[in-house]
């Protein structure tokens, strides 16, 4: 069943205050956060987060498309390395 | 590091009993690992064509040309086939393949030694460069961006990082 939406999405509090200090310090820095169930908010676009996955902080870079996700959703708590082979990498 | 063949596929046993193999392909697109021809093997076999006839649980059914029979190619199970790093397509800049990228040693702007790049991933939040070794107690991720990795050179053979606050 849905989040009912007169509730807001949940985000932590310390979430909130951690991106707010970062933002207002104009600085690039990772923030790093344990709460993989906070919701991703507008705010937090183009701030650079580092979510913990119960062994390191997985640098998530926060942009438009995930706002509304979940911040678990972009650290996997599995890791599967898998062969190099054809794949590529860009650098943004 | 860049390197002269890189692992594409693997054999993975005999498929019926007409000589067909099951091929199992490592690259970003599965059906690609026919385009590489010739890929060879570590045994110092060379196949020169691959069809691709079927799919199959977790690869292809194949028809590859030196295996003709079930036993030739039950014999080749579990072998790796490498292609020429050279018949990968040309990239433009700011991309790269993960086969050139790991094992290089990266530098932050100092010129101090961080350590080799161990893997390459991504989990829906851009490219990230697993660095272990060197003075790191662990391994870190750096995002692969240009303000974080701002000199990639391959003739070098080298990546040079600038890591923000807080990642370590």
């Amino acid at each position: 069943m849905a989040r009912s939406v007169w509730k807001g999405p949940f985000v932590d509090a310390y979430v909130l205050k951690k991106a707010e200090a970062s933002r207002e310090g104009g600085r690039s820095e990772v923030i790093k956060i344990w709460s993989r169930r906070s919701t991703i908010l507008p705010q937090f676009v183009g701030l650079t987060f580092g979510v913990y996955n119960g062994k390191k902080h997985i640098p998530v870079n926060v942009t438009e498309d995930m706002i509304g996700q979940k911040f678990g959703e972009y650290s996997p708590t599995r890791t599967y390395y898998g062969h190099a082979a054809d794949k590529k990498a860009k650098r943004k | 590091m860049t390197t002269d063949k890189v692992v594409v596929g693997t054999l993975a046993g005999a498929f019926g009993v007409m000589g067909e193999v099951r091929l199992k392909s490592f690259c970003a697109d599965p059906a690609a690992i026919a385009d590489y021809v010739p890929l060879t093997t570590d045994k110092g076999l060379t196949f020169h064509q691959i069809i691709l006839t079927g799919q199959t649980t977790n690869g292809f059914t194949a028809r590859v040309d030196g295996i003709s029979t079930k036993e030739q190619a039950d014999a080749l199970k579990g072998v790796e086939l490498f292609a020429e790093r050279s018949l990968l397509p040309s990239l433009p800049d700011d991309e790269f393949y993960h086969a050139d990228l790991i094992g290089l040693p990266v530098h932050d702007t100092g010129g101090v030694f961080l350590g080799t790049v161990k893997a390459v991933m991504n989990h829906g939040a851009g490219d990230l460069l697993e660095v272990h070794g060197g003075t790191l107690p662990a391994s870190i991720l750096l995002p692969f961006t240009r303000a974080v990795v701002p000199t990639v050179d391959l003739a070098a053979g080298r990546i040079v990082a600038d890591p923000p606050p807080g990642l370590f």
